[in-house]
């Protein structure tokens, strides 16, 4: 009994004293270490925010970076699709009866739209031959560079995309992106060898010139609403000009004979106007749009590159 | 060994969340790779979770095409912080994980705010505030499989000592 006792005594005083010391060291020079350790890395990370914020010195570095880690990023996605499909399938299988009686109406409305349409593109087009008519850049004036998404905003604050295609498929900085389906998704913010970030219209510094395509005259600026939504605001529309709950907002393009060309080409397909309305202290309407496009999950997308380039 | 193991799990752990998290906005709150970190560095100390953090935040930076050294800073500051912790008083803690990626999901959050505010970018606080709730959950709920996966690639340093102990009592 007095063995086992001495015997306990001791493992229970070996484990303590070994518990303080072993795994993590905690002496005064592995103190001095782990500072050191710790200041390296911390001012290694603020010089790199400083050479990275203030100068493009460590584009090359980074677009290298981003370039060996693509087919990474690109197996992963492949890896990851079967399974978005799976639930994107059980997501519309849900929904498809609904889906299905909604898209038959319209459906039969813009057949009905599309002849109406096809009729105004033939006249417009004669007419453009008999005036010699030199207009704003239009969509047929780029060539489409298709890519996908390879990463989508990492954070609610981030409001960027990173694609799969950069200057060695022609993209530059400031080329103009958007969806498949026509929809404005935003701008090339910075162009490496093969890889692109984009950033989405979203972005509280992104604005673009639009126009209501029934009310051609009524133009003002889309930006990004307030709160935390995707929700646009289309600014800067006189209270003069109508605007219809439900119309649709695309791209001004270059307005009049201005020597500064927009960057967006005319006619880009931006959202539906969801409210209007005036008040007193604004000498605006607040016109709100709902985007064309789901910023939240972008697959594929098109990059608009001149053809002039 | 232990750098090279620590360096694939969160590559992969970065790949993962890139790649596929992203890809579902619910997701998009969370973040595997600062719950690989934490858990890595609860086991590992603080020197060895501030170096985990620098290359992840690093690699994420890169593969963003964001701004050098955001990411960084804070996985770095993280990674020590929450290293100190496991090499003082969450040691055998059952609640340290979950503790320890409860507060830093709400630090880093407001971090991330901070850094871009002093950037001058564009830095929503209410987006932000509101985005917490559901950060801190998908954090939690990853905390549970994700530390048991990093203790088993990496054991707890003074677990020989346990053992020795039990063989000598019996």
């Amino acid at each position: 009994m007095a063995r086992n006792r001495t015997a306990r005594v001791a493992v229970l005083g070996s484990s303590v004293q070994k518990a303080a010391t072993s795994g993590y060291p905690s002496n005064r020079s592995s103190a001095v270490r782990r500072r050191i350790v710790v200041a390296v890395l911390v001012v290694a990370s603020l010089v790199l925010i400083t050479v990275s914020f203030r100068s493009s010195a460590l584009d090359g570095v980074q677009g290298t970076g981003a370039s060996v880690l693509r087919p990474f990023e690109v197996a992963a996605n492949r890896v990851a699709r079967p399974f978005r499909d799976g639930a994107g399938w059980a997501h519309g299988l849900i929904n498809a009866k609904s889906d299905n009686k909604k898209l038959r109406r319209e459906n039969a409305a813009l057949q009905q739209q599309l002849l109406q349409d096809e009729g105004a593109i033939q006249e417009n087009v004669q007419l453009r031959q008999q005036l010699a008519f030199k207009g704003p850049p239009s969509l047929a004036k780029f060539d489409r560079v298709n890519t996908f998404v390879l990463a989508n905003p990492q954070s609610a604050i981030d409001q960027t995309v990173t694609i799969a295609a950069g200057k060695s498929d022609g993209v530059s900085d400031g080329d103009v992106v958007v969806t498949p389906s026509g929809g404005l998704v935003g701008v090339v913010d910075k162009a490496s060898h093969n890889v692109s970030l984009v950033t989405l219209l979203t972005d509280e510094q992104s604005s673009v010139t639009a126009t209501d395509l029934t009310s051609p005259t009524a133009v003002g600026e889309v930006h990004r609403g307030g709160g935390g939504s995707d929700v646009l605001i289309l600014d800067r529309v006189a209270k003069s000009k109508y605007v219809g709950v439900g119309d649709t907002i695309i791209t001004a393009g270059t307005l009049g004979k201005s020597a500064l060309q927009s960057m967006f080409p005319r006619g880009i397909l931006v959202g539906t106007v969801s409210s209007e309305s005036d008040t007193d202290v604004n000498p605006y309407k607040t016109i709100q749009v709902q985007p064309a496009v789901d910023f939240t999950s972008l697959q594929s997308v098109i990059v608009l590159v001149p053809k002039a380039k | 060994m232990d750098g090279v193991k620590a360096a694939v799990i969160l590559f992969v752990a970065a790949l993962l969340q890139l790649s596929v998290l992203t890809q579902y906005p619910p997701f998009r709150n969370g973040s595997v790779v600062l719950v690989v970190l934490l858990s890595i560095a609860l086991l590992r100390g603080s020197v060895f979770g501030a170096i985990a953090g620098f290359g992840a935040g690093l690699l994420l930076d890169v593969a963003t095409l964001g701004t050098l050294g955001v990411t960084s800073l804070l996985l770095t500051v993280a990674g020590f912080w929450i290293g100190r912790y496991g090499e003082t008083t969450a040691r055998d803690r059952f609640h340290a994980p979950y503790l320890s990626v409860a507060v830093v999901t709400v630090l880093y959050a407001f971090g991330e705010l901070v850094l871009q505010f002093v950037l001058g970018e564009p830095a929503p606080a209410g987006v932000v505030a509101h985005g917490i709730p559901l950060g801190l959950l998908l954090n939690l709920i990853l905390t549970l499989p994700v530390y048991a996966l990093v203790r088993r690639l990496f054991p707890p340093a003074d677990l020989g000592d346990r053992v020795r102990e039990v063989r000598l009592l019996g």
